[in-house]
Parts: C-alpha cells; structure tokens; sequence
C-alpha cells in the first residue's frame, strides 16, 4: 500500500470524481453484457418460451423439476388417500401389480415365429416340457389362458436369461402391433430414442354438444381485438371468409376432418391460453365441438376399434413407461372398466382391503387383458388391412384432438408419412406448403409478420378515419348544445361531450399519422408458433433419468468427482515432492511447464483427439486403444458404446488438463509457509512425513479449499470436452444411453435453447441456467469468504505496520 | 530453502537416493503423460491413413514433410475446415478481447486503488462476488439479447463482454496495491499532467507484468473459448479455430492422417506460444491461483 500524506490526502479528494469515470466502463459493460442477460434469464426461466415472447408463466418451469423428479412426495403425500381414493400402500401396490403385468405381457407370447423359437430352443433350456405343451396349445388356440402361471413365469424368467431368444421374439411380433404402438409412441427425432418422446395419447374421446354454440358465439360473440385478429388469421389460412363458415363446413362434411389445416386451426383456438397472430397468448375461445369427430367415427362403425385402440396403446403406454401410472390411473380404471363392460376384455376385478389387493374369482387369467385386446383386435379388423390402417389413422385423430395440436406440431415430423399413406388421398406437397406457409416448425416468417403488420396498420388507420368522419359530424351539434347552456360551464354533460370529441379527433388523427401495428409490440422475429406445446413439462416426463436435468447435474457432478480426487491427490503428492528440501529435484522447472501444457490447450481440440484414440468403428479400422487392446490379445473394445467408459475418458481428460494447474498452486502454497516452521520442526527432529502431516498439510488447507471450490465451479461448467466427445452421433457408434451419459448441465441448456430440435425450450433452459447459477452462487460466497479472510489478514498487516489511509 | 540444508542431505545415504529414485520415475512419467499425447498427434500427422490404420505411430514418417503436405492439402480440401479462416477469426476475436480486457481491467483496477470514491469498497465487493459467476449462466439471455440486435455471427458478442472481466480486475489491483505508490501519482499531478495521461503514459507501464500476465491468460481464455462461439457463430466463415477443430470428425473413411494434422495445426500455435510464455504463465497460475 502507498503511503500517502495528509496533503496529497486533500488533494486526491478533488479526483474521487475521476475513479467513477475510471470504472464507469466496467460497470457499463458488465449490466449489458452481464447482468442483463442474467436478469432476463431469469425473466425467461419464469415463462413460457415455446409460444411466444416471454408471456409471464410463474413457477412453471420450476413445477416441471417439481412434479417430475422431486415429487415422488406428493404421491406419499396425505392428501393422496383422500385425492385419489384409495390408500397409499393399496395404490402403490396396484400400480406395481400393474407395472408387472404389463411387462409379463410384452412377451407376447403369441407369435407364431416367436413361440416356435421357444418350443425349439427352450427344449434345451429351463423350460420344462409341461411349460411346452401348454405353449403349444395356447398358440393352437390363439389363447393364452391355456399356459399356466408357472409357466409363465419360468418363460419370463428364461426370456431375462436368453435375450437373444427373446430379441427373436420381439422382432418376430407382427407388424400390425409395431404399427400400434407407433401411436403409443410416434415420432422419434432422428438422434434421441424412443424414450425420449412423450408418448401422444389416445385418451377416451371428449364429447360435447356446444358445437353450434360455439360457431354461434364465433359469429356473433364478443372478442378483443387480439382474439379478432387470431380468428381472422387463422380464417385467412382456411381461405373462408370467417372461421365460423369454415367450421360451419367442415361439419357438413365439405371439409375433411384430416386436414392438418382442421388441427391446426383448432389447436390455436382451442387452448385454454391460444397464441393470436401477434405472438401474445390471450384467453382462448372453447372449442369443445369433438362430438363431430366421434359422429364420423360412428357413422363409419369405428367406434369399438377406436375405443380398443386407444386402450391399448395406452396400456402399451404404462408398460414402456411413456405414459406416468400415477397421472393417469383414474382413466386407466375407466377404460378397462368400459372395455370390460363392452366384452371386449376380460378384466381382472381387484379388490383392496386392510393393504393387500385380492382377485375376484371369477375373472380369468390375470395377464391376458392386453392379449385379448390384441386379439379382439386381430379377429376383428387385421383381416382387412385398410379398414385398419384407417381405424389407426382415426385413433391419431382423436389423440389429436386431446391432445390440442401437439401431436401435429411434434409428433407428425415422422408420422406424417405414415398419415399420408394410411389417409391416402390426403396430398403430402398440399401439406408440406402448408407447413412451411405457416412456418409450423421454424419461428414464424418475419415477412408474414410484416404483411400482417401492414394490414393491422391499415386497419387501425381505416377505424380511425372512420373516428374521425363520425365525430366531425357530431361535432356541430355538440358545439351548439355546449352553445345553447352558455358555453361556460366545464363540468356540464355538453362540455364533457364536446371534449371527448375533439379529443377523439385528435388521437385519431395521431393514429394516422402512426398507425400501431403488430410488429411495434413484439420483435416477430423472437415469435415462435409452438402454440400446441404449451405444456413444456410433458418433455419431462420421460422416464429416463439421464435424459433430464437431475441426470446432468447428475452427470457434471459425478464426472467432476471422478476427475478431481486423483487430481488433487496427485498433486498434492507431486507437489510435496517438488518442495521436499531432501529430494531436492532437479529439472522443477521444466516438469512444472511440461506438466501444465495440457491446461493450455484448447479442450475441443483434445477432445477430438481422445475420440480418435478411443474411437471404434466396424469398418476394420481400429484406433489407437483397439490396437494396443488387440496388441495385448484382447477384443477390439467399444469405448463410446459404454456410459461408463465414456465418462471415464471424460474424467481422465479432466484429471489430466487440471492436475499440473493444481501442482503449481500447491506448491505456490507451500513454498508460501513459513521456513522457520520447517526449521525449527528439523531441530525437533520431525522426519518429512510429520514435517508434511502436521505443518505443510494444515497450512495448506485454505489453498487446497480454494482449489476445491475452483474446480467445483469450472466442473459444473463443463461442456467442451463431453461435448465433443459426443459431437457425432454416428461415428463411434453412441446410443441413446451413450448421450445421456455424458450430457452435462451446460449440454443440457445448450441443447434445450439453441439444439437442432424443432421446439427449443427456452424458459426449462434457463430455469436449468438458473438452478445452476444457485449452485454456483452458494460456491462463489465460499470462495469469497476463503478470500476475503486472506484480504482481512492483509488488512491487519498493513494496519500495524501504520501505512493505512484511513 | 533448499540451498542450505543441501550438503547435509546430500550425505544421508542410499535409502534417500532409492527413495529419489522413485520419485523421479514417478515425476517423469506424469511429465511424460502431460506431453505424449500432443507427441502422438505430431507424429500421426506425418502419416498417411493407411499406416496409420496398422498401427500406432509413435514416430516421424521418414517421408515426413511430403506427407505433411498431402495431409495438409487434404484438409484445406476440407469444406468444414479451414485453417485460415479459423485462425484469423480466433485471432481478431482473441487479441480484441484481450486488449480490451486488459485496458479496461487495468482502468477499473487503478480507479478502485487511487481514487478514494464513495461505494469503492461496495463495488469491489461486488467485483469479487461476481467473480465466480460463469458466463455460461446468462447465455439464454445473452444469445437473445444479441439476437435482438442482430449481432448473431458477428464477433462483437464475444469481444464487447470483454471489456468487463472481474477476475482480471481483481488481480490486478491485487498487484496495484502493492506496487503503484501514490507519490507517483501525485508527482505526476504536481507537474500539471490530467488523470488520463497520468494513467496511460505513467501507471500503466508500471503496470505491465501484471498486464501481461493477466493478457496470456486472457488471450488463452478467448482462443479456446468454446461454449459462447458455438452458440453465437454458425457460418463456417464465421468460426473459430475451436469450433472448426470440433467439426474435425469424420466417418469410417476418414482420413486420418488429415485429422491429426488438423488437430496439431491447431495446437502447434499455442505450444509454440506457451514455450515462450511458460515462466509467465506457471508463475501467475502460483500468484492467483488462475482459474478460468
């Protein structure tokens, strides 16, 4: 510290002025680019990215962590009992029961191919012949009621054993289930598996008779403006006057309910929360008019089919874990119910009491619920190809309407192919135009915003022409009645009247002159139409750990852990080394610059580089590590097809950048103690080990504390290396699992707000950003009170030694 | 502390020199897995695909320079990776940003040190606090917030930011406190110079290791940045060295000895740079403990 003296004191005072212009350009720098954008991460982590500009959403994106992954509590809860209507432990037990039962059913133990691989193979394996006589019979039959539950048992566990007996199985299942199960499951991206898509749902169809209401109250009901211009937008898509005459047409039969048109219209109308051609979400108009739908399904005896259906790919839901047991019990209660009821099943009755469940005696086998759909199903449509093809299409339609539009804006990026051929007449190019002329996927055309802009502003100048007209005329009037009671009395009705008019006049011909459009209220170019997607949270209710953000805090966490404990531990040896005066090591200073090298260097470049040595490719290329593998005689080793490898590669690469750098601060630490310690610790006779323990190691616990939080920081911040470790899918062979396994927080963001995926969930990645910030916050005020005892001490120092400036 | 104790240390026999021994086999095996790694991609990259696929080579191609060409032509055929493109990029990006953060730095650090403002104290506080927060955090807004302005692909997003670098601030008025004395300052003022000219022509110089420090540090944070570039630029003429090297992969048909050659291009530079710079750069990693 400089000493300064009591003149320059006074002096320096008539600067302070300058140490703000000093810092101004810091501080404005960092609120621009800094603090600004944290703030509206914030902003954006509380709304409803997908629709629009940040419409405010409260917690929601908070919920989603909630709901999914935090709140297991809320089904233990001790409303649960009274909310669902049944105990905790009977409800826990059903859905296990449930659980089991749709998993013995993937089996399917009915395919003709399938059960032969059984009958020949397992008569070699576990299965015993009583087992294969009743197989046998079922599959004569066609009924798995002849197979006994012992039986079964021993099929399902020899499956677990056998899976390649079991992968003949399931590939042999008819393509007729693959297809139905294309609706429990549509539309996979063409990285991310199956799990990852949310499951759209055929739920039992809404019925309704306010349709004509509806279009009545389309007609004639009251709107705002903001509804009004929605409505005349999505009019204009139809190429109707009004939308009222287009839904007029479309229940009478002269528009086809497949068009994505019909969707697309009803699942901007009919959300509780639509998006109006402005890009700002404004109370929607009911639209609960399914009754049509369910009359053309009806009227095309579908009805059934459609019920059946819907079942089960639902079922099918609760057993790939698509669909969340626990959201959807009641209706899954109701749809066996209904299809029990219909014959269409036969249906295991449980009955709960005192915690344990019980089977009514009259029911039949207890695993066949799904096959006897499957069979109802086969007799009834299989034999006609198209009849069923149709059926499945219709089902989509009904999904599509529960669903609101989602299906269509998520699930048809593949599908749609399917659709078309199952619709066949439908025109696929009609379609595509359609998609891109509304700009479905991408955010919504700027120049359609401009023309819709134009026509606001020409709308709005025409009204305030109009405003004008009219109360010019009515303006001499108003003149002469403020006239005829003397002209002077401010607060008399006449006077009221006359402002009001003048005003009016005034403000429209400002209008005029600036005419308000869309474009002046919302950058259009930020207005993303994703308006069927409003429930973001669906996105995580995949199941699968890893595909979420727990899994890569998750991930980061681990792959830190596993990186820092040999960091430090090496460079707490290395450094005791490096200071030990007995060894006294020649060369420090070259090992200490070789050692740091790696911290230098890009991490994407290493990243590749690893990839390369670790990569694996069928082609009959080996790399690096498959060669010193078959070198030492093994097999070629597929590094990146196994999580856990991968993610060591990723933790050694982390260890090997960052061991040199915490050498070097280390040691900078203990040549930083005392030397008198050392000594007088010699003349006690301490050898290099108790010098170590009991001096250098307590000493040096600030700094290893330091260096901890550090690379707590930097570690949660990892990206480079996963990241490109991961880059390209195809190149070493990565799987779904592969990609979970290293996605990191910052991965996770990335991929969530700038990703190659059609809905970028901009409010889940900055609520990611946020968690992330608590996080790092909670360890930057460690390290901030780590440093700041070190300043305090600093302080002290410079206090005593008397060169304070007060 | 060593010099002193050494002779008498020296005498104490075969146990310590065995025990040496072994510490020196343990050192020099993490020296030499730090360097091994950039020594296989040098050496590969003077390889052709084909030796390369049967086996790892740990040395020069005889042939070295004639293959370096080939690989090297092969990969300025490359349509995702240019060389040129990258390096100027990451260059005008990298000096940019390390200029105006080591001008402003220096700036912010010396108005905090000399002038005895109110809320100095708070703001430095504050400088601190916000040290630890990574970028990474804001970047939904920040990407926004340049998409707003129509700054996506250009290189102001992530050179402007630079301007505000706490970290570097704070280490830096850690130097100035102790080695700026204000006699100097007040000198300078006796002899009628205004507080800019003060700051750059008379501190600033006084200032220089901890500037150049603090700029190896800066310059080496902004060429291998990775997360914000890959965010922000998405035209191959826009990219940077880091995020062309991470277009560097390839199918089963790849040509490997272009892709070692791409990855030693793009590390060569800094190698040669840190072999120059690497007193500096361990030293100021011992000061402040530098972490980006």
């Amino acid at each position: 510290m400089a000493r300064a003296n009591n003149n320059g004191k006074r002096k320096s005072m008539s600067y302070t002025r300058y140490g703000y212009i000093f810092i101004a350009p810091f501080v404005i720098a960092y609120c621009i680019f800094s603090l600004y954008p944290l703030l509206t991460t914030f902003w954006y982590s509380t709304a409803n990215m997908q629709s629009a500009t940040a419409n405010f959403w409260g917690f929601s994106n908070y919920e989603a962590y909630y709901d999914r992954y935090l709140d297991l509590t809320k089904l233990y809860s001790d409303s649960f009992d009274k909310d669902v209507g049944i105990k905790k432990a009977d409800y826990v037990k059903i859905r296990n029961f449930f659980a089991a039962q749709d998993k013995a059913d993937a089996y399917d133990p009915l395919n003709e191919d399938g059960v032969n691989a059984i009958i020949t193979n397992g008569a070699t394996g576990p299965i015993t012949q009583k087992a294969i006589d009743e197989l046998k019979q079922a599959l004569d039959n066609k009924d798995l009621s002849y197979l006994s539950s012992d039986s079964f048992k021993q099929l399902k566990d020899w499956k677990s054993q056998y899976s390649d007996i079991s992968l003949v199985v399931s590939q042999k299942v008819a393509s007729i289930y693959t297809q139905i199960s294309a609706i429990a499951t549509p539309a996979t991206d063409e990285e991310e598996s199956v799990e990852e898509t949310e499951a759209v749902t055929a739920e039992s169809i809404y019925t309704s008779d306010q349709y004509d209401e509806f279009v009545a109250n389309l007609s004639s009901g009251e709107f705002t403006e903001d509804q009004v211009a929605l409505m005349n937008y999505l009019a204009a898509k139809t190429g109707k006057a009004t939308l009222a005459e287009y839904f007029t047409s479309v229940k009478n039969g002269e528009a086809a309910v497949e068009d994505p048109l019909f969707y697309y219209v009803l699942s901007n109308l009919s959300k509780p929360n639509a998006v109006n051609a402005e890009g700002k979400t404004v109370d929607g108009v009911s639209v609960p008019f399914i009754k049509n739908v369910e009359e053309y399904l009806t009227a095309n005896g579908w009805s059934d089919m459609i019920t059946a259906l819907s079942s089960y790919s639902k079922l099918t839901g609760y057993a790939d874990g698509s669909i969340d047991l626990h959201d959807d019990e009641e209706t899954l209660y109701t749809d066996l119910e209904t299809l029990h009821n219909a014959g269409i099943i036969n249906i295991v009755k449980l009955e709960v009491k005192n915690g344990t469940v019980t089977e009514s005696q009259d029911a039949k086998s207890d695993s066949n619920c799904l096959f006897i759909l499957r069979k109802f199903i086969d007799e009834k449509y299989v034999s006609n190809e198209n009849e069923l093809a149709t059926a499945i299409q219709i089902t989509k339609l009904a999904a599509y309407y529960e669903d609101q539009g989602r299906a269509i804006l998520v699930g048809m990026k593949i599908p749609v192919d399917k659709y078309i051929t199952y619709s066949g007449s439908f025109d696929i190019n009609k379609y595509f135009d359609f998609k891109r002329e509304i700009g479905l996927y991408d955010a919504l055309n700027y120049d359609k915003y401009k023309e819709l802009d134009k026509a606001r502003k020409e709308s709005n100048v025409a009204k305030a022409q109009k405003t004008i007209e009219e109360a010019e005329a009515a303006l001499p009037d108003a003149q002469a009645a403020y006239a005829a009671i003397g002209g002077e009395d401010t607060k008399s009705k006449e006077y009221n009247t006359l402002k009001k008019l003048e005003l009016s006049i005034v403000s429209a011909k400002d209008t005029i002159k600036n005419p308000v459009g869309i474009l002046g209220k919302v950058d259009a170019r930020y207005v993303y139409i994703f308006s069927g997607l409003e429930n973001y949270a669906s996105i995580f209710a995949s199941k699968t750990r890893f595909n979420t953000v727990i899994g890569a805090f998750y991930n980061t966490a681990l792959m830190w852990v596993i990186g820092f404990i040999p960091q430090i531990l090496l460079a707490l040896l290395l450094s005791a080394w490096f200071t030990d005066t007995k060894l006294h090591l020649k060369g420090l200073g070259l090992m200490k610059a070789l050692m740091y090298l790696p911290n230098v260097i890009t991490a994407v470049t290493i990243a590749i580089f690893f990839r390369r040595l670790f990569g694996y490719s069928t082609g009959g290329t080996l790399s690096a590590a498959q060669q010193v593998i078959v070198a030492f005689g093994g097999e070629p080793y597929n590094f990146f097809g196994s999580a856990w490898a991968t993610r060591f590669i990723v933790c050694f690469i982390n260890f090997w950048m960052w061991y040199g750098n915490t050498m070097i601060v280390l040691i900078a630490g203990i040549t930083s103690i005392s030397e008198s310690l050392y000594e007088s610790a010699q003349i006690d006779g301490a050898n290099s080990f108790q010098t170590y323990t009991r001096i250098t190691l307590p000493l040096l616990r600030p700094i290893i504390l330091y260096t901890l939080v550090t690379s707590m920081i930097g570690g949660l911040q990892m990206f480079d290396i996963p990241m490109n470790i991961n880059l390209n899918p195809a190149l070493v062979n990565f799987n779904g699992t592969m990609i979970k396994s290293i996605r990191t927080i910052l991965i996770y963001i990335n991929e969530q707000a700038f990703g190659r995926q059609d809905v970028k969930l901009v409010g889940v990645a900055a609520a990611t950003s946020v968690l992330l910030f608590i996080v790092t916050t909670i360890l930057s005020i460690l390290i901030f009170y780590i440093m700041r005892d070190k300043d305090a001490a600093k302080a002290k120092k410079a206090l005593k030694k008397g060169g304070t400036r007060g | 502390m060593s010099a002193n104790n050494e002779p008498k240390l020296r005498s104490k026999s075969a146990s310590i020199r065995a025990y040496s021994i072994m510490v020196y086999v343990v050192v020099i095996f993490f020296s030499i897995l730090a360097v091994i790694p950039f020594w296989f991609m040098f050496m590969n990259a003077t390889w052709d695909t084909m030796s390369i696929q049967r086996g790892i080579k740990l040395w020069p191609n005889p042939n070295a320079f004639k293959q370096l060409g080939i690989n090297w032509e092969n990969l300025a055929k490359r349509s995702t990776f240019s060389f040129a493109v990258g390096f100027k990029n990451s260059l005008i990006i990298s000096v940019s940003a390390t200029a105006l953060t080591v001008y402003f730095s220096a700036l912010t650090a010396y108005g905090l040190t000399v002038y005895r403002f109110k809320g100095r104290k708070t703001i430095f506080a504050i400088i601190v606090g916000v040290m630890m927060v990574p970028t990474a955090v804001n970047i939904t807004g920040f990407y926004r917030m340049m998409s707003a302005m129509g700054l996506l692909g250009s290189k102001w997003p992530l050179i402007l930011p630079a301007i505000a670098a706490p970290s570097t601030v704070f280490f830096i008025k850690q130097y100035l406190e102790t080695s700026l004395s204000m006699e100097i300052v007040e000198a300078s003022r006796i002899d009628g110079a205004g507080e800019f000219y003060t700051f750059n022509r008379i501190c600033l110089p006084i200032m220089i290791p901890s500037l150049a420090t603090q700029g190896i540090f800066s310059f080496l944070g902004t060429w291998n940045n990775f997360f914000a570039p890959s965010i922000l630029l998405s035209r191959n003429e826009d990219k940077t060295l880091p995020l062309m090297v991470a277009q560097l992969y390839g199918d089963r048909y790849t040509d490997y000895g272009m892709i070692y050659m791409g990855l030693s291009a793009s590390v060569l530079p800094v190698v040669i740079v840190y072999a120059f710079l690497q007193r500096y750069i361990i030293s100021g990693v011992a000061a402040g403990g530098v972490k980006e």
